[in-house]
């Protein structure tokens, strides 16, 4: 049915509101958590743990930007230059309010960007908006396939 | 050499390239022989030897030396006694001559070689009367030690024209010397009566022409025994080794030009010796005696007056080296006392002006200026600002010369008249062309009376020929426009000034340099440490806030009413501290952002920014005082961030105030904008004005008024970006007044 969103956060605390986030915006999509850049590489290539996934794209992808192993940018990075992952949309998470990063991430393509606010009401407001626009109201491009709501592993 | 415009200067460069040292004849007071070295055959001979040998000139050439003299005479032995460095005249004996010869007491015999022959002179070996005829050693030794008493140099010159008087029986004997452009002053005299006296007066330098001032410099001594004298010619007149006339340079006899002779004799003179003064190589000036008579001066008379001179000439050398010495360490240390005081100011022109009078006497002048790019002091006696303006213009216009002087503005500054109004002399170095760095110093005009002996104009014959003048009658002349010449040692002092001054100047560069190296460094260590603070630091505060809020939300009814207080005091404090961080990163990268400049309307920025803060002063009672606002040029965001402070600053000092005043207007200068926002608020105390716009600066207690004491500061950090200025006024209760400039024009940099 709906695709899932795709969270890659190492953050535990992060994390836990970014879910409890989603969760109020009560979005319908699976939410998959993956907790390092090559995870999440490894995920959207099929490789490795993950060569064995069903087919199909995230809705979503929500990145953050600072992530052990290989980092969001990076991340960004080879999903745009990837033919099959580049259509996915993809938001970038931070603390950074640096405008180096920023500037960075725009370049590599990214379609939202978003400084993780310190009010937890406004982080609840900021990410159920970006989920609603990317997962559900975005229309899937065409080809993608619908998937099944289910459990990160 | 020169140019010859008018007769007079022609016929003056005509004397000069009169042949004097090739004359073909001598004074007849002795005979010359030319003899070959290698056979000792005689190969010229003046045409008065007759009047020695009774023989003819003809019938002595070609015979062999020794034929013509006694045969006890050794000529080839004796020559060995000639001194081998030595070009002059050097007396190798007293010879008789051969048997057949009239009857006479021997003679002088002085030889000397040169131009390839050995040039033989004979003269009477007897004294004239009225000369001193004991012996000269200790009269020497006598005149060595008076020398070294003497305490100035007219002092020396009086002993020496005193003693040479003495052993001449010159009737006037006087000391000259010469002045940059030749012309000679008369510093010390010894006159018999009856000899009119020349002491302070000067003599021209076109009486002494170029070529006879060279033969003096070489050859220092000149005897004229008689100026009425028939010169006798050389046979042959050209020397047969040569083919040319013998170059008679350092010959005793050498005949003198018939002009010198009229000179002498309108002077009243008819026997001279000039004995030259050289000091480092250069004629320094001359011993000149004279004689109303002819007067004879045998060799050993001459020799001790020449050796009288050369010890003047190296007591003279001694003095004036040493006084040199003395202005050199002079100059050096007025240089350092400039150096350091230059270095304590790290500024050139800062450490000038601290020390004017060591400015002035280091160029030994009355006034100077220091031009920089950006300002010109002047100090002491100069001219106004304009005119040496001016005059750094012209000497921009110059080229390429680090350094000019003149000690006569008038003559050299055409193109200025009314600087030389003011200044007779002017010393200029650039210490940079580029950037119009100057150092001027001036010196004022002195006219001095010149008392001329005689009106310094020679008569010009028919033919074009200078006729030596008539007249050595005072003749008193003012010259105007001249100041004191500028000393070579100060001006090489000016160019060792100016490298020290490069030196530092190069310095301060090198330093800025590198302090632009460390800001760099510092600045990207602020950014790394900004970067780190706005990841690190948000994140905790972002979970306490987070976790504080889903606490009270799921727990908040089991809490203790003190407990739920204690939650919200968290959750205030990570707010508290998250707009902290988020403000000081706003602060850091507002100093690190490019400007972009454009015209922003200040008015359409006021009206926005009091919509944003209405929610702020909903309810309340203001009063707005808003005039119309010019439109500035700045970056609009960061104009907006500060005016967005400094409005929500009077709205929140004025809470309390019913009503409170809000106003906000804009004055216009000539170069900038001042815009300002004035309240009745609780104001401040002025004591602390100082510290408003400092970061984390507060005047007030939390409770009182919020805030993280960052908006001024931001405020500032704006306006001076802008190359703009930020002040406050205000009394404690009274209200307080916030302004701001911003240039008309911003630099294109």
């Amino acid at each position: 049915m709906l695709k899932p969103i795709l969270l890659v956060e190492d953050n535990p605390r992060d994390l836990e509101l970014t879910l409890l986030a989603l969760e109020r915006s009560q979005l319908a999509n699976e939410v998959i958590v993956l907790r390092d850049g090559a995870e999440a590489l490894d995920y959207l290539l099929r490789r490795n743990s993950y060569a064995g996934r069903d087919d199909g794209n995230p809705a979503v992808l929500l990145l953050d930007l600072k992530l052990p192993k290989v980092d969001g940018l990076e991340v960004l990075k080879q999903v745009r230059d990837t033919a099959e992952l580049r259509s996915i949309p993809t938001v970038m998470l931070t603390s950074s309010r640096e405008e180096p990063d920023l500037l960075r991430a725009y370049e590599l393509g990214v379609n939202a960007y978003v400084v993780k606010p310190v009010e937890f009401k406004e982080f609840v407001a900021a990410i159920s908006d970006l989920g609603v626009f990317w997962a559900v109201l975005n229309e899937p491009p065409p080809g993608s396939l619908r998937l099944n709501r289910r459990g990160s592993n | 050499m020169t140019t010859d415009h008018n007769p007079l200067d022609q016929a003056i460069e005509r004397c000069a390239q009169e042949p004097i040292q090739i004359p073909g004849s001598i004074q007849p007071q002795g005979f010359l022989l030319t003899v070959d070295d290698s056979t000792l055959r005689v190969l010229q001979a003046s045409e008065n030897v007759d009047r020695w040998f009774g023989l003819p000139a003809s019938e002595i050439l070609g015979q062999s030396f020794a034929e013509l003299v006694s045969a006890d005479f050794d000529l080839r032995g004796q020559l060995d006694y000639l001194p081998e460095a030595d070009v002059f005249p050097f007396h190798i004996g007293d010879v008789r001559l051969r048997q057949g010869a009239p009857d006479q007491p021997p003679l002088r015999v002085l030889a000397h070689r040169h131009d390839q022959v050995l040039i033989l002179e004979f003269e009477p070996s007897q004294k004239a009367d009225g000369v001193y005829k004991g012996d000269y050693y200790p009269l020497v030794r006598a005149f060595v030690s008076s020398l070294h008493q003497a305490t100035s140099i007219e002092e020396l010159l009086l002993h020496s024209v005193r003693q040479i008087k003495r052993i001449t029986g010159f009737g006037r004997v006087k000391a000259y010397r010469f002045d940059s452009e030749g012309n000679g002053t008369v510093l010390a005299e010894s006159v018999d009566p009856g000899y009119p006296s020349y002491l302070g007066l000067s003599f021209p330098a076109s009486d002494i022409p170029r070529q006879a001032r060279e033969l003096y410099r070489i050859n220092r001594i000149r005897l004229i025994e008689d100026a009425n004298y028939q010169p006798s010619p050389l046979l042959p007149a050209l020397n047969p080794l040569t083919g040319k006339p013998l170059d008679m340079s350092f010959a005793a006899l050498r005949s003198v030009s018939p002009v010198h002779l009229q000179y002498m004799r309108n002077m009243g003179t008819l026997a001279s010796m000039s004995l030259s003064i050289v000091v480092d190589g250069q004629l320094w000036g001359l011993v000149s005696c004279h004689h109303e008579r002819p007067r004879q001066v045998d060799v050993q008379t001459r020799t001790a007056c020449e050796l009288l001179a050369s010890v003047l000439s190296l007591q003279l050398e001694s003095r004036e080296s040493h006084e040199r010495t003395r202005t050199l360490l002079d100059l050096r240390e007025r240089i350092v006392r400039m150096l350091a005081a230059m270095a304590d100011h790290d500024s050139v022109s800062l450490g000038l002006l601290e020390q004017p009078e060591v400015l002035l006497a280091f160029a030994g002048a009355n006034g100077a200026a220091i031009i920089s790019a950006e300002r010109c002091d002047l100090i002491g006696e100069t001219p106004t600002a304009a005119q040496v303006n001016a005059l750094v213009h012209w000497l921009g216009r110059r080229g390429d010369e680090v350094i000019f002087h003149t000690d006569n503005v008038g003559r050299d500054i055409e193109e200025l008249p009314e600087l030389a109004s003011r200044v007779g002399g002017i010393l200029a170095v650039a210490i940079s062309q580029l950037h119009s760095h100057y150092l001027v110093w001036f010196r004022p005009e002195q006219a001095r009376l010149v008392n001329w002996a005689g009106q310094p104009e020679k008569a010009i014959s028919p033919q074009g020929h200078l006729s030596p003048r008539h007249s050595f009658d005072r003749w008193q002349e003012e010259v105007r426009g001249f100041s004191a010449p500028w000393d070579s040692l100060v001006i090489d002092g000016v160019l060792e000034l100016r490298m020290a001054v490069l030196g530092i100047v190069l310095r301060k560069a090198e330093e800025l340099a590198q302090l632009t190296g460390e800001l760099k460094r510092s600045n990207k260590e602020l950014e790394a440490f900004s970067y780190s603070v706005s990841h690190d630091l948000r994140a905790p505060l972002r979970h306490i806030a987070g976790y504080t809020e889903l606490l009270n939300e799921i727990e908040g009814e089991h809490l203790s009413e003190r407990g739920r207080r204690f939650l919200s005091h968290i959750d205030e404090a990570a707010r508290f501290a998250g707009s902290l961080v988020d403000n000081l990163l706003n602060f850091s990268q507002m100093g690190r952002s490019a400007l972009r400049l454009a015209d922003v309307d200040l008015n359409t920025l006021v009206h926005a920014i009091r919509q944003e803060l209405e929610p702020d002063y909903q309810g309340r009672d203001i009063v707005w005082a808003i005039a119309p606002l010019p439109v500035v040029i700045g970056d609009p965001a960061f104009i907006n961030m500060a005016l967005h402070n400094l409005v929500a600053n009077a709205i929140k000092y004025t809470r309390g105030r019913a009503p409170a005043r809000i106003e906000i207007g804009a004055m216009q200068h000539e170069q900038e904008t001042e815009v300002y926002v004035r309240d009745n608020g609780v104001g401040f105390d002025m004591a602390y004005a100082n510290k408003l716009f400092g970061v984390f600066q507060r005047l007030h207690r939390m409770e009182e008024f919020e805030g993280t004491g960052i908006g001024l500061a931001s405020v500032r950090r704006i306006i001076e970006r802008h190359d703009g200025r930020v002040w406050a006024e205000g009394q404690v209760g009274q209200g307080a007044s916030f302004h701001f400039t911003l240039p008309r024009h911003q630099p294109h940099s």
